[in-house]
């Protein structure tokens, strides 16, 4: 009923060195980085890849240091799909699957016997997906994934239990104004994607509308083998796994898998500064625009640009200017949100008391500005280059996230090389290309640029930015 | 160091049972160097990477009140770099550094002035960033964080708790000399340059995550109100008038006093042989001269006689934390703590959960943990977010009525057991990578002995209902308690 196949080839590979020429001094010895290393020995580590008669894939990784099982399952769906009179209908049905029972489980008996056990279980909505983990010792993976896929196929979503989630939900909407840092990711969503799911944050009334027919009727659409990607690693063997997947799915499936199609996104919008105010020392500052997918072209070139400008950490240069010589900021970055299917966001942020807000925006837009005019020093991009290549062999330090990575390129359709060619794509970028893409994709004209804080202080000096201003009021934010 | 981190809330007191009780002792090499540092060693052949930490027996417990924030700020200037790294000259650099300091100092004692003149102020301080501008030309900024990053290095950063503080990198394993290379050199070499720049960083820190986050500041007034006396009332990142009267010497004279091999941790994680990284932290670390041992803090926090309460005014819906001083590891009536925080609070079969949550639904969340530190007898604190529509008294009064059956009802067999096994396989999930191993054995070698580890699960089987009732009669009193309140106006 299977076919088995070999997914990654084992390829040892050597990873560059830094291989420096050392200038011994007499007296101190070499700089630590005039020192040279051996060269870095590393395999890409090997993910079976299996794909049952009704369409699921799985995907096997085996590590037996520890008695532990990890799995994800990912399903097709996710929120981009809920209907915008239904925002947050994909949440309240993560949550009530997770916690509403079986057919042959009651809520109470299915967490008491997961808690008892110390099995994780969880089932939470992303974007363009349905995702459940578990987590268990080795001993429990036949119950566990009994449980597991019964919950998959027959999920009770008890009355008491959605009453309670859609409860739950309310409570975190009413408390969403607490923190500033909430407040300025709703608002920016809001003012990138306007009218989109990307953009829309469910309203109270909203929620109440929602049924437990609409999680009925979520749950039949997505919920087929053929929309199925599960990921497995940790201590099991290979014929042990294919005996509980014969027994937990046979004899389901029938249904063709999903055809995707998402809501296309509004116009990039014009540029604008949206002050909420809240009686805080300190202003959170969010501004983005438009990004880019996957499938662009430049996207290494971006990944590039992206490193030097805000993505470095303390090696980019948002920090080194806003935080290392001006000491105006504990944080300040920003970083390109590549979309797996539509395009994601550019992002930037930083906090930084009332006085000095304006500068910081000021300063954030003209360090845009500046890696779109000009080019970046070779010295940066060698050194953007070095992390992004030396740093790849951290990508596989995990077993569950080795197997989970090849998993998750394949839902989304990632070009088969892209792990085997990323450091040689990333060796290529000249600065050209990184000022090109900057100059592509960034837009500072284009920011939508939001300050939760005491905008009291502010409020005069930023019209000095010549950005067109709006006040938010928070309380209509419900 | 990016994301450097006050080890704010939770402190983890439970541990590994399974790995610790079968392999764990048999896999960590432990060796002493000379000058009294303790390097333990985890070879682990699953992956070509390394973990790297170095933990010091102190923290922010160990300032005087005249140097509260020391070790944290220390932590952001040891990012700084050294004679060699981070300058492009030390020796045009350092009489700069000297008038940077001495203008700074200056500044520090006016500002503090009754009657200072407000003019005088001013100029100085354009002067200092006068200063602070013509500097630069001698600063090769962030110089480590670049050439760990060049070398592939992830996860570069420190941790500065109450009573312990830790540096890490996470380096491909043929770069295992580079992180003794520049970790020797910055504790032997360090220099403190931008000190008065990186102060100002800090105290926006300061303001994210206390002044401008609600539940910061909760917690943060919860420990000064639960402590009196001992030093763990007292924030690690310091009050923002520490802050901002925090001088180089001070940083100086802490940074000397403890950061030294006596006081100090080692910690390998991955893949290398052990013989040749024994050699290698021996040619870098051992010729760290010892230092003396940190001396233990004299404060006794006098037992509390009377609940406490404390109100916080602030812009958002009301939570609440209510602590109850506990006795820490490794006493006995800890182990039972463990199981009793287990079986009350986590997960969503726990009592708490169950009641308050689902059941009576005055309460849309609830988070149990032991803070702030562990050297020094500590708190069990409970976290409630009301449900809309219930006061904050309503909650209270539900959770003592489920604080009271504790000492009324004993937990059953099941409940403890069930309580057992989430412990142990939450330990063994953290040891799953180099850097939680690492984390874990650094963090109790410096509270004590890593090995406290391999009886964990032992002690944790020998406590049993009886106990927990004690304990529960014993420490979970309106003597023994404070309730901190968030409220919007006030009024609890």
């Amino acid at each position: 009923m299977m076919r088995l196949v070999t997914f990654l080839l084992c390829l040892p590979l050597l990873l560059g060195g830094c291989t420096l020429p050392v200038v011994l001094s007499e007296t101190t010895g070499p700089r630590p980085d005039e020192l040279v290393f051996p060269p870095l020995e590393f395999r890409f580590p090997e993910v079976q890849k299996v794909q049952l008669d009704n369409g699921m894939r799985v995907y096997l990784y085996e590590d037996h240091e520890l008695p532990l099982v990890s799995l994800s399952l990912m399903v097709e769906g996710g929120d981009i799909n809920d209907p915008l009179e239904k925002t947050g209908l994909s949440e309240l049905f993560a949550t009530t699957m997770e916690t509403g029972g079986t057919k042959s489980l009651s809520p109470e008996n299915l967490e008491n016997e997961l808690e008892a056990k110390a099995i994780n279980l969880s089932v939470s909505a992303s974007t363009y997906a349905y995702e459940l983990g578990l987590s268990l010792h080795r001993n429990d993976l036949e119950r566990g994934l009994d449980i597991m896929t019964e919950l998959v196929r027959s999920p009770r979503f008890a009355e008491d239990r959605f009453e309670l989630a859609r409860k739950q939900m309310v409570e975190g909407l009413l408390r969403m104004n607490d923190d500033p840092g909430s407040i300025a990711v709703r608002l920016l969503a809001e003012a990138v994607n306007p009218g989109h799911p990307f953009g829309t944050t469910p309203t109270v009334e909203q929620v109440k509308s929602i049924s437990r027919e609409d999680l009925f009727d979520l749950h039949q659409h997505y919920f087929q083998p053929a929309n199925f990607y599960l990921a497995i690693s940790g201590d099991i063997t290979e014929a042990d796994l294919m005996t509980l997947l014969d027994k937990e799915f046979s004899g389901w499936g029938g249904a063709e898998p999903l055809v995707r199609d998402y809501p296309a996104l509004p116009d990039q919008q014009d540029g604008k500064i949206l002050l909420a105010f809240k009686d805080i020392p300190q202003t959170t500052i969010l501004m983005g625009h438009r990004g880019i997918d996957k499938d662009n072209p430049d996207l290494f070139a971006l990944r590039l640009a992206d490193f030097i400008l805000g993505s470095g950490g303390l090696n980019s240069r948002l920090m080194r200017e806003i935080r290392s010589n001006r000491g105006l900021a504990y944080s300040v970055y920003s970083y390109f949100r590549v979309g797996r299917q539509l395009p994601g966001s550019f992002i930037a942020g930083s906090e930084t008391k009332s006085g000095s807000t304006v500068e910081v925006v000021r300063l954030m837009r003209e360090m845009m500005q500046q890696i779109i005019a000009e080019p970046v020093s070779p010295a940066e991009l060698e050194l953007a280059k070095k992390s992004l290549i030396n740093s790849f062999v951290f990508a596989f330090e995990n077993s569950h996230s080795v197997v989970n990575r090849v998993m998750d390129h394949d839902f989304y359709g990632y070009p088969p090389d892209y792990m085997s060619t990323y450091r040689d794509k990333v060796a290529a970028v000249t600065v050209e290309d990184v000022q090109q893409a900057a100059r592509k994709y960034l837009h500072p004209d284009k920011l939508q640029i939001v300050l939760v804080g005491d905008s009291r202080v502010y409020a005069d000096e930023i019209n000095s930015l010549g950005l067109p201003v709006e006040m938010v009021d928070l309380e209509q934010l419900r | 160091m990016y994301r450097r981190l006050v080890l704010l809330i939770v402190f983890i007191v439970s541990i590994p049972g399974l790995l610790a009780a079968s392999t764990l002792g048999d896999n960590v090499r432990e060796h002493r160097l000379e000058n009294g540092a303790t390097l333990l060693l985890i070879e682990r052949h699953t992956s070509p990477t390394v973990a790297a930490y170095i933990s010091f027996r102190v923290g922010s417990v160990n300032e005087t009140s005249e140097e509260r924030g020391a070790a944290h700020l220390l932590e952001h200037m040891l990012f700084k770099g050294t004679k060699t790294l981070g300058t492009r000259n030390y020796a045009a650099e350092e009489p700069m550094l000297e008038q940077i300091n001495a203008l700074g100092a200056q500044i520090d004692r006016l500002k503090n002035q009754v009657a200072s003149d407000p003019h005088e102020l001013e100029r100085l301080r354009a002067e200092l960033t006068r200063l602070q501008k013509e500097h630069r030309q001698f600063v090769v900024t962030d110089e480590f964080s670049r050439i760990y990053a060049e070398n592939g290095g992830i996860g570069y950063n420190a941790f500065t708790g109450k009573d312990q503080t830790t540096y890490l990198i996470n380096l491909p394993a043929n770069k295992l000399e580079l992180w003794a290379a520049i970790e020797s050199d910055r504790l032997q070499n360090a220099v403190f340059r931008e000190f008065y720049t990186e102060r100002d960083v800090v105290a926006e820190e300061r303001r994210r995550s206390y002044e401008s986050n609600p539940q910061g500041m909760l917690y943060e007034t919860l420990l000064a109100t639960a402590y009196k006396v001992h030093p763990y009332r007292d924030p690690v990142i310091g009050w923002e008038s520490d802050i901002a009267n925090l001088s180089p010497e001070k940083i100086r004279g802490f940074f000397s006093r403890y950061y030294t091999p006596v006081n100090m941790v080692i910690t390998l994680v991955g893949e290398f042989e052990s013989v040749a990284a024994i050699e290698l932290v021996e040619r870098y670390f051992g010729k760290l001269n010892p230092g003396v041992p940190v001396p233990p803090v004299s404060d006794r926090e006098p037992q509390q006689r009377g609940e406490r309460r404390v109100v916080i005014d602030f812009d958002c819906e009301n939570s609440m934390m209510i602590a109850f001083h506990k006795p820490t590891m490794p006493q006995a009536e800890d182990y039972a703590f463990d199981i009793l925080m287990q079986v009350l609070a986590d997960g969503r079969t726990s009592r708490l959960y169950r009641e308050l949550v689902v059941e009576q639904e005055v309460a849309s969340s609830v988070d149990i943990f032991s803070a702030p530190g562990a050297r020094y007898d500590n708190l069990m604190i409970i976290r409630l977010e009301p449900r809309s529509g219930h006061s904050t008294a309503e909650v209270e009064a539900a959770l003592y009525r489920e604080l009271e059956r504790l000492q009324d009802e004993p937990f059953s067999e099941a409940e403890i057991a069930k309580a057992r096994k989430q412990i142990t396989m939450g330990q063994m999930r953290r040891l799953k990578s180099n850097s939680g191993l690492a984390r874990t054995l650094s963090s109790f070698e410096v509270l004590g002995d890593w090995r406290y580890l391999l009886d964990y699960e032992e002690k944790l089987n020998m406590v049993n209902a009886q106990d927990i009732m004690k304990i529960a009669e014993r420490y979970l009193t309106a003597d023994n308690r404070t309730v901190a309140i968030l409220s919007r106006g006030g009024e609890g």
